[in-house]
């Protein structure tokens, strides 16, 4: 029983960090219709730079945990007004292949700057303890992680549902030119998604370092995760990204314990059985 | 004489002859160069004519591959049995992914040939005892073409590669033409309309898949023949992308573009790696400015070339070797 | 229609007149013997490293070259009169990519040795080539078992390990010192896989019990539910092989989740390398392994290789550096004893097969049937001192031989 206690917090530890990760790329795809291949990359940039500050510079992991995500999010910025703006005219396929040839280039300035080893980054000395839960000894890290994702989860759901902000996000994702007709600066809007989306692409990378390391070409790791998550979820929605995090969790974990041989196999069948069975995902619209 | 066979004999008769005044070393890179070749058309075939932008083709290079090295191994020395086997095993592939996979549009179908890829990779890999794991298969021996020729030296390996994808192009040109090859440019354009027409569009895509994932698998027992080795690497989702870049970079929806596209992307690599390590960086950089400047390819630099230079003359041949494409593909809206 | 045939007429002119002068692929490719022409002049020797410097194992890449650029700069980069070229291609791990650069050293850069790679895979992919060319190889890491069993070659030679003889070795010393029960766990690759396998026969043979295995695909990140099997009432150890970034999380992981101090933890020599320790606190503490280097090991030679890597580069040598080391010197001594002149691979081999050195690892030569590595395997155990885990060899087994099938 305590094992199989054990797998269930390691599979919400995991799904949640999942949905920290994952949020980004679906608000982008959602309002944008730009699947961002470089969010992999924008996550681990977050890792990178968040190793320098705390392992390196020695500053504490709040301080990274502030700095790293406005970060990333800046630099998002810069992306999307320097290489996607101008490139709206071209169709959604072109940025895609965009974001693309971006993850190649971020791919060699990482080991350039960081070189090649992979690199690990230290919990906050107060979380880096285990506490007895049943029998069982579970990292406090992790249990933090579980509560800040559940947090996360939480303000972006109340976001998206009850402030006027979260209203014209919603709208864009359904029609996008009405939007527009009513006077919202649709681009405005844009350029804050993809804002909102680096941001928790580097929360994420900060929050993910201790458990995940970083190391080069991880960044295609996370990408296709983050994929696998966005399909089963559906678009659109932070409830059903927030689901689907914790099912791909759930089901990865409990695979590796029970058949580990298959356990790769099964998260892919489940994508593609998703794909088949409901396309828009489980709690998503239809994207044409 | 039309123009546009002359110049595909004329460049036949060139590539015949390479192997006279280029070392091994370029001859070998010329064959890598063709078989890369074959596998870019044949997703052209998905992609350019159809519209279907799939990122799970390297299954069919693998299954190809892998069927045909096994054959090799333990059946038979003979290229056509063995190539035939890699064949059949593609196209059973290709038959189960494209029935699920065709259902889907834009980025489902995407997501959807990359998930099928990715558990034939996982199949691949697991299943040691067959496949080698991640070791991969190796020690596969020259094989036979007819009974004593042994296509024991790279040259032979060369012209063997050579003719069938010569043959294979000149099927292919005439393809385009065909009305089948027209439903398929059709479905890419508008698949509604070509719907209300009264043709049953869900066959056409499957039709188009199981060619794609057939030719697809030639490629991969080519490459089995010529390097005697495959491994789980080749069938990954960046082998996918990679093929994905080279008809893209090439030409989408030409017949000439993806052959183009591989070479480009082989002497990239090969000689780009030679001078430095960050030669991911540079693929991506002159990704991205293909994508912004040069949505058509180098075939369509080529082209745009053609028609400021000449700006009179009539480009009627160019129709034989070519159709242009809109980019725009089922990812929008 | 006149057009073609003046067109073509021209060009097979053409063709002809600079066939006759260049060296073409037909020319060249009819005779099967490669015959480089190298007669007693003073073109230096062209030693291939086909090594990764991007990808997963590009560290171990890097460091093999370190060790051999090391070895060959104390020689003035010359031997026995002759000049010494090491030429280095990267192989991303990729057999594709690794045949390709393969092609490219033997037939454009014309190389008289190869040496390398990192991956089996890679290994496995290049036998067939270098074999059919002659091409003397001695591979200075990939330890597939097959290389020197079923696809064994005149022409290859091992002077980096076997994963047999690492597993192996651990197997025996285990059941002597660890316990009669143990779980195996390795990750989910040909590497882990051999190495396990031979750990299990080993251990089984000398009469001990194998709890349980489990293996966890390759580059996992999350090894708690791994570890949730493994933590079982009962058993004396458990045995573990990863290496790189799967030992450094394992390792971690391995003392969050509590088994650290509750159940021993032994395994490969990977799982507590100089490259990999840094990155893992103080959790690697009372980890014994088997490996066959240290960086603690306590002779003249290996002092002095270790003083002098650490002047040169500012960082500890880790296992490949060593190894890296241990081929070039075994090169050098080849070449003295043929007195430079390595036109014919026949010789070249055969000379290798005689060479035996002192090198940073002990005394190593090699099986004249298999063409292995014949060598001590040693057990380190992981400790703390002065704050920093640092290992110590606590047990030898002398001349470890890989039986060949």
């Amino acid at each position: 029983m305590s094992a199989l206690l054990l797998q269930l917090m390691n599979g919400l530890s995991y799904g949640v960090l999942l949905f920290i990760i994952t949020s980004g790329i679906t608000i982008v795809f959602g309002i944008l219709g730009v699947l961002n291949l470089a969010h992999g990359s924008l996550y681990v940039l977050g890792s990178y730079i968040g190793y320098s500050l705390i392992m390196e510079a020695g500053l504490p992991f709040w301080v990274a945990l502030m700095a790293v995500p406005i970060l990333i999010a800046i630099i998002g910025l810069v992306l999307e007004i320097v290489m996607l703006r101008p490139t709206y005219k071209l169709g959604h396929l072109s940025q895609v292949l965009l974001t693309f040839g971006l993850a190649y280039i971020f791919h060699d300035i990482f080991s350039m700057m960081w070189g090649k080893n992979i690199l690990v980054v230290n919990p906050p000395e107060a979380l880096n303890v285990s506490v007895e839960i049943a029998g069982n000894a579970i990292p406090a890290y992790r249990l933090a992680l579980i509560v800040i994702g559940i947090v996360m989860a939480v303000l972006l759901w109340y976001t998206q549902e009850k402030t006027k902000w979260g209203a014209v996000i919603r709208a864009g994702l359904s029609d996008k030119e009405m939007v527009g007709g009513l006077g919202v600066n649709i681009h405005f809007v844009f350029t804050c998604v993809f804002f909102l989306g680096s941001l928790m692409a580097g929360l994420g990378g900060v929050l993910g370092s201790p458990i995940l390391g970083v190391f080069p070409g991880m960044e295609f790791q996370i990408l296709i995760l983050s994929l696998v998550v966005l399909v089963v979820g559906g678009l659109g929605s932070v409830t059903g990204t927030f689901i689907a995090s914790l099912l791909v969790g759930f089901v990865e974990t409990f695979s590796r314990y029970f058949v580990p041989e298959l356990s790769l196999i099964i998260t892919f069948a489940l994508m593609a059985l998703v794909l088949v069975a409901r396309p828009q995902g489980l709690t998503g619209r239809r994207v044409a | 004489m039309k123009k546009g066979p002359v110049k595909g004999t004329l460049l036949f008769l060139l590539m015949v002859l390479v192997p006279f005044f280029l070392s091994i070393y370029y001859v070998n890179i010329l064959s890598e160069i063709l078989i890369l070749s074959v596998f870019a058309v044949s997703l052209n075939i998905l992609v350019g004519q159809t519209g279907l932008v799939s990122l799970g083709h390297a299954a069919f290079f693998g299954a190809g591959a892998y069927a045909t090295g096994l054959a090799a191994l333990k059946f038979s020395t003979n290229i056509f049995i063995t190539i035939g086997i890699g064949l059949i095993f593609a196209l059973l592939l290709a038959l189960i992914i494209g029935l699920l996979s065709t259902k889907a549009h834009g980025f489902y179908f995407l997501m959807l040939t990359l998930a099928c890829s990715q558990i034939f990779y996982s199949i691949v890999y697991q299943w040691t005892n067959v496949t080698g794991g991640s070791n991969g298969l190796s020690g596969i021996a020259p094989v036979d073409v007819f009974g004593g020729l042994r296509l024991s030296n790279q040259v032979f390996v060369y012209y063997f590669i050579l003719v069938v994808i010569a043959i294979l192009l000149f099927i292919l040109s005439r393809f385009l033409h065909s009305p089948l090859g027209a439903v398929f440019i059709g479905i890419k354009e508008n698949e509604e309309r070509m719907k209300s027409i009264g043709y049953n569009t869900a066959l056409y895509k499957n039709i188009s898949f199981l060619i794609a994932g057939t030719i697809g698998g030639l490629a991969g027992g080519l490459y089995v023949i010529f390097n005697g080795f495959i491994s789980p690497n080749d069938v990954y989702w960046t082998a996918s992308g990679s093929v994905l870049i080279m008809v893209l970079i090439g030409g989408v929806g030409t017949l000439w573009g993806p052959v183009i596209g591989a070479a480009f992307i082989v002497i990239l690599e090969t000689i780009i790696s030679s001078y430095t390590e960050n030669w991911m960086m540079i693929i991506g950089a002159a990704f991205i400015l293909f994508v912004i400047f040069a949505p058509n390819g180098i075939v369509g630099i080529f082209n745009n070339l053609k028609s400021t230079l000449f700006k009179r003359q009539k480009l009627e041949h160019e129709t034989l070797k070519m159709i242009q494409m809109k980019q725009e593909t089922k990812m929008d809206g | 229609m006149k057009n073609f045939k003046r067109n073509g007429s021209i060009l097979i002119l053409l063709v002809l007149l600079l066939s006759a002068c260049s060296s073409g692929a037909i020319n060249t490719s009819t005779s099967k013997e490669k015959t480089k022409g190298k007669t007693n002049d003073n073109s230096p020797i062209k030693i291939g490293a086909l090594l990764p410097s991007t990808g997963v194992y590009a560290s171990l890449g890097e460091n093999l070259l370190n060790g051999m650029n090391l070895y060959f700069e104390e020689q003035n980069f010359e031997v026995a009169g002759k000049k010494i070229e090491i030429i280095h291609e990267d192989t991303e791990a990729d057999p594709q990519v690794a045949l390709r650069k393969l092609r490219k050293l033997t037939d454009q850069d014309q190389i008289d040795i190869l040496t390398g790679p990192v991956s089996t895979a890679v290994a496995y992919a290049i036998r067939d080539e270098v074999d059919s060319k002659k091409l003397p190889f001695l591979d200075s890491h990939a330890g597939g078992n097959d290389l020197t069993r079923a696809k064994r070659s005149n022409y290859i030679y091992r002077s980096s390990f076997s994963s047999w003889q690492i597993g192996h070795s651990m197997g025996e010393w285990a059941y002597k010192n660890i316990g009669k029960k143990i779980y195996v766990t390795a990750a989910d690759y040909a590497f882990g896989h051999e190495v396990a396998e031979a750990f299990k026969e080993a251990y089984t043979k000398a009469g001990g019990q194998i709890a349980g295995e489990v293996y966890p695909p390759l580059g996992n990140n999350d090894y708690s539910s791994y570890l949730g099997k493994m933590n079982q009432k009962g058993i004396d150890g458990i045995y573990a092989f990863y290496a790189g970034s799967d030992a450094v999380r394992f390792v971690q992981q391995y003392d969050q989740y509590g088994l650290k101090g509750k159940i021993p933890l032994i395994g490969s020599g990977w799982l507590t390398a100089e490259d990999t320790r840094p990155q893992q606190g103080t959790s690697p503490e009372g980890i014994k392994a088997s490996i066959f280097w240290d960086y603690s090991l306590d002779t003249p030679e290996n002092k002095a290789f270790v003083q002098a890597y650490e002047k040169k580069y500012n960082k500890r040598p880790s296992i490949e550096s060593a190894e890296g080391y241990d081929a070039a010197m075994i090169l050098a001594e080849a070449i003295k004893k043929l007195d430079g002149d390595v036109s014919d691979p026949n010789k070249l081999v055969e000379t290798i097969s005689s060479i035996e050195i002192n090198s940073p690892r002990g005394p190593i030569k090699f099986d004249k049937e298999t063409h292995n590595v014949i060598q001590n395997l040693y057990i380190v155990e992981t400790g703390i001192v002065n704050g920093k885990t640092e290992n110590k060899v606590i047990d030898t087994i002398p001349q470890v031989v890989d039986p060949g099938k």
